[in-house]
C-alpha cells in the first residue's frame, strides 16, 4: 500500500494497490493488469461527519464512489431571484412593485421551473426544487459528469456520517464501467430504482404515468451510452425509440441546403425522438452526442402502450410535437430566405431577438441601461457598447441565438430556452460561469451575490455568484424595458433576418 | 429625437391646436376694446392650459427617473413633451395678451422664453448631433468609461515602448467589413530591441504622448491636430531603427483612438449640456408659475 494521505498524481488520499482494489466488490471482474497500469488513478478517502466532499461550481476531474457511510447532496448557493424584479423603495415604489409583480405573475399552471420540480445534478438522484437536498449512501457514484466531461460540480456533497469513498480519475472510471460488470449493473440498478421515476415525473408530459406503469418501464427500458460526436439517431432513419437523457448534452439538428442547422440542445432530464414515433415513423432531425451521453431508451412497443393507456399524455405529446415542428419549419424557412453576406459572420443571423440601437437617433442617454437595471434589481443586463452594423449598434445583450452555445454544459440545467425565444437562467444556477464562458458574444455576466463560506481543504472565502442574461423582460406585458424606456425610439428588438431584409429593400 | 415622418401626427395636431387657439384669441381680442387680459375667462383658459402643459412637461424628468415604471412608452412621453411644449409658448402669449405685465409676470415671460428656446435648441441638437457623432467617431465607447479607456491606452503605449519581457499590448483599431464597423483590439507583441534604440520612443512618450492621454488639456497637445501629429510621427520614425517602425504606427493608432474619444466627449457634452440650462429654468418656471397663479387668483 502506498503511504497514507500522500498525494498520488493529481489525487490526495490513500492510494490502492491492484490487490486492494480487487478485494473490493466494485472492482470485481476487472483485469489485474489493467488495474496495475492505473495505480494512482483511484484513492481511498475518509471524510469525517460534516466535511465537504465536493463543492458546487468547482471544476474537478474526479468521481466519488461511496464505500461506507452516508452523505447529503445539496445546493449551497441560495435559489436567489435574479429574474425581472424591480427594486423600489418608499410607499409609491412598494405599491408599484406590488402592482407590477401582480401584473407579471405567471398564469396558473405556467409556473414551470424547467425541471418540473426537480434540479438535475451529477448523481444518482435529482434534487427537489422546493428543498434541494437529497441523501447518498453506500454504492452511490457521484461526480460522473465532472469526471468524464470536465464540467463543473453540479452540487455540494457533505458527509453526514463518517464516509469512506473512492475518488477516481476518468481512466479508472472507464476501467470500471467497461471492465466491471458488477459496477455497471450497480449504476444501472441505482438509476432504475432511484432516478428513472423522478426523471419521468419531472417532465410535465409524463406526470400522468401510474406507479405501476413506471414499474413496468423500469424493467423494460435500456440504458445506453454514446461517445462524443456519435449520432444517436439520424434524420430520415426509422423511428423506433424514445430517448430520455440521463447524462450529457445532445445536439438536435436538421439538414438544410446551407448545411446543418442546430435546432436545440438537450440535457439531462430532456427527452427526444417522440416526433418520429408519433408522426411518419421517420426521424425528423439528427440527434448527436456532444459529450459523453447516457440515455434511457424506451422502445416503440412500450411507447405505444404508454400512448394507448394514457390518452391525455398522447394528446399533450402530440401538441408539443406539432409546436416543435411548426417552430422548426419557421426557422428553416427564414434561413432559406437569408442573404449570405458579412453580417452572418457576426452571428447576427443566428440571433432570434436582437437588440439594436439606431445610432442616428440615440442620444446616448442610457435610459435603456437604467431601465434594464431598474427592472432587474439594480443589475443591468445590457451594456451599450459593441460592434456596429450599418447605422445600428449591436450592444452587449442576449440575442437569444438559434444555436445557444451557452446552454451546453450547465451542470444543473439551469440555463434553458423557453418555448418562445428567451433564454432564461433559473434560480438554481450555481454560479460556475460555464455559460458565460461559452457565450460567443460575452452577453452573459456573472453577478456577485455576496461572500460564501470557504470549502474543502482551503478555507478561503469565495464569492457567491449567479449568471445573468437578458430574458427579454419575460412576463412584462409592455415588452423589453430597454425598448420601452427609450425616449428616442432608438432601441429596437428585432428578428435580424426580417429586419435587415426589410432595410435592404428600402 | 429625430424630427421625421413619424412625428407627422403630433405635428399636425399641434398645428391644429395652435390654429384653434389663434382664432379663439383673435375673436376674444376683437371683443375687448382694451385688449385681452390674463384675468379674463379666455385669458385664464390660455394661462391654465399653458401651465398644465408646463407641469406635464416637467413630469418627463420624473418619468426618466422611474425608468422601470410601466407608465407609457418613454418615446410617447418625449413626443408629447416636445410638441405640447412648442404649443405652450403661443398659449402663454395669448394669456398675457402680448403684454409684459408686472415684475413677476415679466420675469415669468422671460423665464418661459428661455425654457422654450433652450428646449427648441435641445431638440435641434438632439436631431443632428447623434448622426454627427456616429459619423465622426467610429471607435466610440461608453461615455463614462472614456477616462478609463484613456488610461488603458496609455498603459498599452508604455507596454509597446517598454518592449521588455515579451509583453503583449492591445492596440485598438476601427475596422470595417462591409456594413460592419467597430472597435477591434489587435494584440501586438512588444518588439525586442536594445534599450538604446528605444530611447527616442521613450522620450516621445514621456514628453509628447503622456499629456495627450490625460483627461484634460488634450486640445493643447501638438498631437491633437492631424497634420502635426502625422509630422511628429514621421519625425519619430526617422529617429528610430526600422525594426521599431511598426511600434510607431501602433502608437499613432493609440493617439488616433484618443482623439476619437475626445471628439466623443465634446459632442456628448453638447448633446446633453443644454439640459443644464433647460431643466433648472424649467423647475424655476414651475415654481414661479405656481406663485403667479396663486397670487393672481387671490387678488
Amino acid at each position: 500500500m502506498a503511504t497514507p494521505e500522500e498525494p498520488v498524481g493529481r489525487l490526495v488520499g490513500e492510494a490502492l494497490t491492484a490487490e486492494e482494489m480487487l478485494a473490493l466488490p466494485v472492482f470485481e471482474g476487472t483485469s489485474k493488469a489493467l488495474l496495475e497500469k492505473n495505480i494512482g488513478a483511484v484513492v481511498r478517502r475518509v471524510f469525517p461527519p460534516g466535511e465537504i466532499i465536493c463543492r458546487e461550481g468547482e471544476f474537478g476531474s474526479t468521481a466519488f464512489y461511496i464505500l461506507e457511510g452516508a452523505a447529503e447532496v445539496f445546493l449551497a448557493t441560495p435559489l436567489a431571484h435574479l429574474k425581472g424584479k424591480p427594486r423600489r423603495s418608499g410607499l409609491f415604489g412598494r405599491m408599484a412593485s406590488f402592482l407590477q409583480s401582480w401584473a407579471r405573475r405567471a398564469p396558473e399552471g405556467e409556473a414551470d421551473p424547467g425541471g418540473g420540480g426537480t434540479i438535475p445534478v451529477d448523481g444518482p438522484v435529482d434534487l427537489p426544487l422546493d428543498n434541494p437536498i437529497a441523501d447518498l449512501g453506500e454504492r452511490d457514484l457521484f461526480g460522473e459528469m465532472t469526471c468524464i466531461n470536465f464540467y463543473p460540480r453540479s452540487a455540494t456533497v457533505r458527509a453526514k456520517t463518517r464516509v469512506v469513498a473512492l475518488e477516481m480519475l476518468r481512466n479508472m472510471l472507464d476501467v470500471l464501467k467497461r471492465g466491471s460488470k458488477a459496477f455497471k449493473e450497480q449504476l444501472d440498478t441505482n438509476y432504475r430504482e432511484r432516478a428513472l421515476s423522478t426523471h419521468l415525473k419531472s417532465l410535465p408530459l409524463f406526470r400522468g404515468l401510474t406507479p405501476e406503469f413506471v414499474e413496468k418501464l423500469r424493467e423494460r427500458v435500456e440504458l445506453v451510452s454514446f461517445e462524443p460526436g456519435k449520432v444517436i439517431c439520424g434524420q430520415g432513419d426509422p423511428a423506433d425509440k424514445l430517448f430520455l437523457i440521463r447524462m450529457g448534452f445532445v445536439k438536435v439538428s436538421q439538414a438544410s441546403p446551407g448545411g446543418d442547422v442546430t435546432l436545440q440542445y438537450l440535457h439531462r432530464g430532456d427527452y427526444f425522438g417522440e416526433m418520429g414515433l408519433l408522426g411518419s415513423g421517420v426521424r425528423t432531425a439528427t440527434c448527436t452526442a456532444l459529450d459523453h451521453v447516457e440515455v434511457v431508451q424506451i422502445g416503440r412497443e412500450e411507447f405505444e402502450e404508454m400512448m394507448r393507456e394514457f390518452p391525455a399524455m398522447r394528446a399533450g405529446m402530440e401538441q408539443k410535437a406539432r409546436e416543435h415542428a411548426a417552430s422548426n419549419a419557421l426557422r428553416m424557412e427564414s434561413l432559406a430566405a437569408l442573404p449570405v453576406d458579412e453580417f452572418l459572420e457576426q452571428g447576427l443571423m443566428g440571433a432570434q431577438s436582437l437588440l439594436l440601437i439606431d445610432l442616428e437617433r440615440c442620444t446616448r442617454c442610457d435610459a435603456c441601461v437604467h431601465a434594464c437595471a431598474a427592472t432587474h434589481e439594480g443589475v443591468t443586463r445590457l451594456v451599450r457598447d459593441g460592434l456596429r452594423y450599418d447605422k445600428y449598434l449591436v450592444p452587449t445583450s442576449c440575442r437569444s441565438c438559434m444555436d445557444p452555445l451557452c446552454m451546453i454544459g450547465c451542470p444543473v440545467g439551469s440555463i434553458r430556452r423557453k418555448e418562445d425565444l428567451e433564454i432564461v437562467i433559473e434560480d438554481w444556477c450555481i454560479g460556475c460561469g460555464l455559460c458565460a464562458k461559452n457565450c460567443p458574444y460575452g452577453n452573459i455576466n456573472m453577478h456577485i451575490l455576496g461572500e460564501a463560506e470557504g470549502g474543502g481543504e482551503e478555507k478561503k472565502a469565495k464569492p457567491k455568484q449567479k449568471a445573468i442574461t437578458c430574458d427579454l423582460c419575460a412576463g412584462q406585458a409592455s415588452g423589453p424595458s430597454c425598448v420601452y424606456a427609450c425616449p428616442h425610439d432608438a432601441a429596437l428588438r428585432v428578428d435580424p433576418r426580417e429586419f435587415f431584409l426589410e432595410e435592404r429593400g428600402r | 429625437m429625430i424630427l421625421d415622418r413619424s412625428q407627422r401626427g403630433w405635428a399636425l395636431s399641434t398645428l391644429a391646436a395652435f390654429l384653434v387657439a389663434t382664432v379663439s384669441y383673435a375673436i376674444t381680442a376683437a371683443g375687448e376694446p382694451d385688449g385681452p387680459r390674463g384675468g379674463s375667462a379666455p385669458g385664464l383658459l390660455f394661462g391654465g392650459a399653458a401651465y398644465a402643459i408646463v407641469l406635464f412637461a416637467a413630469l418627463l424628468g420624473v418619468r426618466r427617473r422611474l425608468a422601470g415604471w410601466q407608465v407609457g412608452r418613454a418615446a410617447g412621453w418625449l413626443r408629447a413633451h416636445v410638441w405640447l411644449g412648442l404649443l405652450s409658448y403661443p398659449l402663454i402669449l395669448f394669456h398675457a395678451g402680448f403684454r409684459f405685465g408686472g415684475p413677476l409676470a415679466f420675469t415669468l415671460l422671460v423665464l418661459f422664453t428661455l425654457v422654450w428656446a433652450s428646449g427648441v435648441a435641445g431638440m435641434l441638437i438632439q436631431h443632428f448631433l447623434p448622426r454627427i457623432l456616429t459619423e465622426s467617431v467610429d471607435q466610440e465607447t461608453v461615455y463614462e468609461q472614456i477616462d478609463q479607456v484613456c488610461a488603458q491606452l496609455r498603459r498599452e503605449a508604455e507596454t509597446l515602448v517598454g518592449g521588455a519581457g515579451g509583453k503583449t499590448a492591445a492596440v485598438p483599431r476601427a475596422k470595417t467589413a462591409g456594413a460592419i464597423q467597430g472597435r477591434v483590439v489587435e494584440s501586438r507583441s512588444a518588439v525586442e530591441e536594445p534599450a538604446a534604440d528605444r530611447a527616442p520612443l521613450e522620450r516621445f512618450l514621456a514628453d509628447t504622448m503622456a499629456a495627450f492621454f490625460a483627461s484634460k488639456g488634450v486640445r493643447s497637445s501638438p498631437l491633437w491636430e492631424h497634420h502635426r501629429r502625422a509630422a511628429l510621427f514621421a519625425g519619430l520614425r526617422q529617429r528610430v531603427v526600422p525594426a521599431l517602425h511598426p511600434v510607431t504606427r501602433d502608437l499613432e493608432a493609440l493617439c488616433s483612438q484618443r482623439e476619437q474619444l475626445e471628439i466623443q466627449r465634446r459632442i456628448h457634452l453638447w448633446m446633453h449640456g443644454w439640459l443644464f440650462v433647460h431643466v433648472p429654468l424649467a423647475y424655476a418656471l414651475v415654481a414661479l408659475g405656481a406663485v403667479h397663479a396663486v397670487a393672481a387668483l387671490s387678488y
